[in-house]
């Protein structure tokens, strides 16, 4: 059975329709790539799911319950929870703070407990020695792991990556992307946004690509690769696709 | 860290329980009774402050309307319905805690400004209409402007001391285990960032809701506590604005989110206006006032957040 399915997601935001009947399926240990250029609907879709914006049509399934419309914090302790592309920790708390908030709340652990999965979360992330340190005062790349660190110690089944690599340098993505490999063989299933061609062609299992609010293409990245459609919405022309990504990469 | 947060703020406790029960048998002055009653009522009026505001960044602009209510609870139960004052008082801490229910759900939806501007609405409107009440519906019930004359106990001042002691202690106690609590962190965390909460699992409107629920019991009481003690009210009186603005500056001025905050603020201001007020009684005023920018100028944070943030301890 899917993880988590949504079925024909629909947005309106006034006139504007950000999101046009979006379907697709998540599987159990699946990394999902979700990518298009910017405004297709990638973060509006994460907020649809979680809970933070009302779909104006459609349902969002997760383990075979209806969860749409549900408030976010309830959906987190369901088991969904996502990372924001605009990091925004808990500043004036420690690190191992901001992922007990996590823990106590998300995963509903007694303080005892929370304290100990905090421990044991900082390690697995690799935060151990910034663990007394305020969340405002690390580095961006420590960042992107607390707010993984955050929605881990939540107990989530399922993980919602908005651009969790934005700001890394071709270093750092290689350990984010270990990183996440880490969290899938711990059973977790996860959908990654993310413009960095090579991260997200690299990781994922399966891709679904949207523009304007409409899924034009799913399938595996190789294929996603050389798909016309996909091409066109990217460059606008038929150009390789493979080779003005390389370009990307270089620049971002 | 948690143990010697906790071992310090028991130890707070303990000694300032001793001191409080020994302070009328160490002086004799009336004079010296009045003043610290004084102070410990505002320091649990500022405390009452800091756990909504202080904890979750939310500016309560209208909590002297928990007061007032408290107030006018007690007076009505007394004179009306001859309870005695402990029940009174207890009454009236719950009469404000009902109150701040439906307020507190329909107003924490705002942020920023929009909450302060709605907060100050409601006591302003909540001051009117004990006012006009008893014309409009041609009731006694209020007694408008005229005010209610509660019964005179015949206590001693050292009555006060106690009762004032004893709440506003508990009211310390709250707010010490706020700082290492599922409930503290939910609130820190709301302050921070309240997105990231929501999206953490936080129950946002719930945990602030509680936090508002929770100052206005106490204010109830600390209101039922002052008129029995002052034996007259009068809604221009309880609940006057200028009780919520002494409220924020006290916590501001001693460091809001922190549990020595409300007691370090309140203590300062009131001694004071106290000392000020008395060597120069024409001009005291601008005195405190310059002294208040003085210290805000200095310390942005308050005199304990700062001198949390200048020695890097969490602990107090």
């Amino acid at each position: 059975m899917a993880q988590l399915e949504c079925v024909n997601i629909g947005k309106n935001f006034g006139a504007l329709a950000a999101l046009e009947g979006v379907s697709f399926q998540l599987h159990d240990q699946e990394i999902l790539g979700l990518i298009g250029p910017n405004g297709a609907g990638k973060t509006t879709l994460f907020n649809c799911i979680i809970g933070l914006e009302k779909p104006t049509r459609g349902k969002v399934m997760f383990n075979g319950t209806n969860i749409t419309g549900l408030k976010p914090h309830r959906i987190c302790r369901l088991g969904l929870v996502k990372t924001s592309q605009i990091m925004e920790p808990f500043k004036a708390l420690t690190v191992g703070e901001n992922v007990l908030v996590g823990a106590l709340y998300g995963g509903m652990l007694p303080m005892k407990k929370a304290f100990a999965e905090t421990e044991r979360i900082l390690d697995f992330v690799g935060l151990t020695p910034e663990k007394d340190k305020l969340s405002s005062a690390i580095s961006v790349p420590a960042r992107r792991r607390l707010e993984l660190a955050r929605a881990l110690a939540t107990g989530a089944k399922v993980l919602l990556l908005d651009e969790n690599m934005a700001g890394l340098n071709p270093h750092e993505i290689d350990d984010a992307l270990r990183l996440l490999g880490k969290i899938r063989d711990l059973g977790k299933s996860l959908i990654v946004v993310e413009h960095i061609m090579r991260a997200v062609m690299g990781i994922s299992d399966r891709i679904i690509v949207l523009n304007y609010g409409v899924k034009i293409a799913e399938g595996l990245p190789k294929d996603i690769a050389t798909d016309n459609t996909v091409i066109e919405a990217y460059f606008g022309d038929k150009k390789s696709f493979l080779g003005r990504s390389e370009r990307q990469i270089s620049h971002g | 860290m948690n143990k010697r947060f906790n071992t310090f703020l028991f130890a707070f406790i303990g000694l300032s329980c001793g001191v409080i029960a020994v302070l009328p048998f160490v002086t004799s002055s009336e004079y010296t009774l009045r003043v610290a009653t004084v102070i410990i009522f505002w320091i649990g009026m500022a405390g009452c402050w800091n756990i909504t505001s202080g904890y979750t960044g939310y500016i309560d602009f209208g909590p002297v309307v928990y007061f007032g209510i408290g107030s006018y609870a007690t007076a009505i139960a007394m004179t009306k319905y001859g309870i005695s004052f402990f029940p009174a008082a207890l009454l009236a801490g719950l009469a404000s805690g009902l109150i701040a229910f439906p307020i507190g759900l329909t107003t924490l939806r705002l942020r920023g400004a929009y909450f302060a501007i709605a907060t100050f609405a409601f006591a302003e409107t909540m001051k009117q209409v004990v006012l006009e009440f008893d014309r409009t519906f041609g009731v006694s019930f209020f007694q408008g402007s005229h005010g209610i004359t509660l019964p005179i106990g015949g206590h001693e001042n050292t009555f006060f001391l106690y009762s004032f002691g004893l709440v506003t202690l508990c009211i310390i106690l709250v707010q010490g285990r706020i700082e290492n609590s599922k409930f503290g962190y939910g609130l820190k965390a709301i302050h921070e960032a309240e997105g990231s909460a929501e999206i953490s699992g936080v129950n946002t409107t719930g945990v602030k809701l509680q936090a508002y629920m929770t100052s206005a019991i106490f204010l109830g009481i600390l209101g039922g506590i002052q008129s029995y003690w002052i034996t007259y009210i009068t809604p221009a009186d309880v609940f006057n604005v200028h009780k919520t603005v002494q409220m924020v500056i006290m916590t501001l001025l001693g460091g809001m989110g922190t549990f020595l905050g409300p007691v370090v603020g309140a203590a300062f201001l009131t001694l004071l206006s106290e000392i000020l007020g008395t060597a120069f009684v024409e001009y005291y005023l601008i005195m405190v006032g310059a002294i208040i920018i003085a210290i805000i100028l200095v310390m942005p944070r308050g005199i304990i957040g700062t001198l949390k943030e200048a020695t890097g301890i969490r602990f107090f």
